[in-house]
């Protein structure tokens, strides 16, 4: 008996004294760590729209995010859509709440800045604020929407597919009529060296310029990728000149509206990459489509 | 297993040759095949193992009078877990682009059979200086062990020799997969024993 208080007490006091070192680092590094994650996307993001180290965005560039929030009760299924509005005194937000034919039935201003509407935490308890205590109120995605001077230049989506592992998390930028600007694998855990390609230049440099309607019927074929091709989809983004203008004028010309050619030997992934990049634009048009009609029917003052 | 008689030098030398824990003790064999595919992958695993084993090494060897022969395990369990986090935490925090690479391979440490095995064998033996040098000598190790088979496996299955091009095609995409590993590590081993054999005969025609 006495030895077993003497290991209950040993380990206690063990574990408390972990907690408190783990505890004390958390405290110091908490904070560069979501700063860190914050500009990784943020980087991602420019990325995505062409900017990086030797073209700096340009400031009137504004990204703003839309969350989009599956709201339920016994009785109905709704969707909430947080967006960003101009009010009285600066910004603010403002949930958009539509029905499951997409009509705008109401909206709530949020108590949300800025910085708080980063957190998902932080939206979480805005939300509960203002919607009747019996919804359940689950988050389903964001998207970003990229402005410049009050006209929306990109649309940033990031999401996640499987792939043929596990899932593949990417994110997808559009232009305003949903033509394909670029993608980015954020995360994955397919084969090295081959279903890892995905990351490669090579490969996701294909989706680059496909217009909505290519998209849609888009496929993947087995045949070898073309040496002028790949010269030209790893030359995308690197701006040194390698290619003459010419040169990509007919690379585009030639290839702007072919499927996507799979990677060796990991044709699952190349085709689940292109089926999620697909499903992702397809739903986003859809659904902001359905967005700005509800946004016009109820007359908010949004900010993109 | 008595007090080490060892100086700190021969304790290091011995995790880097005599001992080394992936090609001698056949330990941490998981990370060693799974996670060796470039040298880049091998030297930050091999870092944060180094940095762990030092850290949970002196830890025991500080608390060893304290600790209830019941609950050895429970107690380096407990003291290399609050290392990882702590190394995962300023990992993420500081160095966020090598964190993006090697993330889900860090807390994996936690599991890894080398340093747990070092603590029960040898910190809770010995001083705090002597399981200080020791855990360099065991972490060196491992890292010299993931460095070498991350070269082997890269230079041979991508072509590329810490992310460079150095061939120019990929000789042998076999050796990035993980049964590559395996083969490797034997390979490794044997090369290893008959070093050891060698030195020995030479030793004893020498004597």
């Amino acid at each position: 008996m006495k030895e077993i208080i003497k290991i209950t007490i040993a380990l206690t006091i063990s574990c408390l004294v972990a907690g408190l070192v783990i505890g004390t680092t958390f405290l110091f590094t908490a904070k560069a760590k979501q700063q860190n994650e914050h500009l990784n996307v943020q980087q991602t993001m420019l990325g995505l729209l062409g900017y990086g180290k030797d073209k700096p965005a340009p400031p009137a560039l504004k990204l703003h995010s839309i969350h989009r929030y599956i709201l339920q009760d016994a009785e109905a299924t709704r969707m909430g859509y947080i967006v960003p509005v101009r009010r009285d005194n600066g910004e603010g937000f403002t949930l958009v709440v539509l029905d499951l034919k997409g009509r705008f039935l109401e909206q709530h201003p949020l108590e949300l800045t800025a910085e708080t509407a980063l957190s998902g935490e932080d939206r979480k308890k805005a939300l509960a604020a203002v919607v009747a205590p019996s919804m359940v109120v689950s988050f389903a995605d964001t998207a970003i929407i990229a402005c410049r001077e009050g006209k929306r230049e990109a649309y940033l989506l990031p999401g996640e597919f499987p792939g043929f592992k596990t899932f593949i998390k990417a994110m997808v930028a559009v232009n305003a009529d949903f033509g394909m600007l670029g993608l980015e694998v954020i995360e994955h855990e397919e084969d090295p060296g081959l279903g890892g390609e995905i990351t490669q230049d090579y490969f996701k440099n294909q989706f680059v310029g496909k217009s909505f309607e290519t998209l849609k019927g888009l496929k993947v074929v087995k045949e070898p990728l073309p040496p002028e091709y790949e010269r030209y989809l790893e030359s995308l983004g690197t701006a040194d000149g390698e290619l003459s203008e010419q040169e990509i004028a007919e690379m585009e010309r030639l290839y702007r509206e072919k499927d996507i050619y799979a990677l060796t030997g990991a044709t699952i992934s190349s085709a689940a990459v292109t089926n999620g990049v697909k499903a992702m634009v397809r739903k986003f048009a859809y659904r902001i489509q359905i967005l700005d009609q509800a946004v016009a029917t109820g007359d908010i003052p949004i900010l993109f | 297993m008595p007090a080490t008689t060892k100086t700190n030098f021969q304790l290091v030398v011995n995790g880097l040759l005599n001992e080394n824990p992936i090609f001698r003790l056949a330990l941490s064999m998981c990370p060693a095949v799974g996670i060796s595919t470039t040298v880049a992958n091998g030297l930050l695993l091999g870092v944060a193992v180094l940095f762990v084993q030092v850290f949970s090494s002196c830890t025991i060897s500080l608390i060893k009078d304290y600790i209830h022969p019941r609950i050895r395990i429970p107690t380096y369990t407990l003291t290399i877990a609050t290392w990882v986090t702590v190394i995962d935490l300023v990992l993420a925090a500081y160095l966020p682009v090598a964190y993006k690479a090697m993330g889900i391979f860090v807390r994996l440490i936690v599991a890894f059979a080398i340093i747990t095995m070092r603590l029960e064998v040898f910190a809770c033996r010995n001083t705090v200086t002597a399981s200080f040098w020791d855990g360099i000598g065991m972490g060196l190790g491992f890292m010299f062990g993931m460095v070498t088979l991350g070269a082997v496996r890269e230079v041979l299955g991508m072509g590329t020799f810490l992310g460079y091009d150095v061939i120019g095609f990929r000789p042998l995409l076999f050796f990035v997969l993980p049964a590559a590993g395996f083969f490797l590590v034997g390979f490794m081993m044997a090369v290893f024993n008959y070093v050891e054999t060698v030195y020995h005969r030479r030793a004893k025609r020498g004597a």
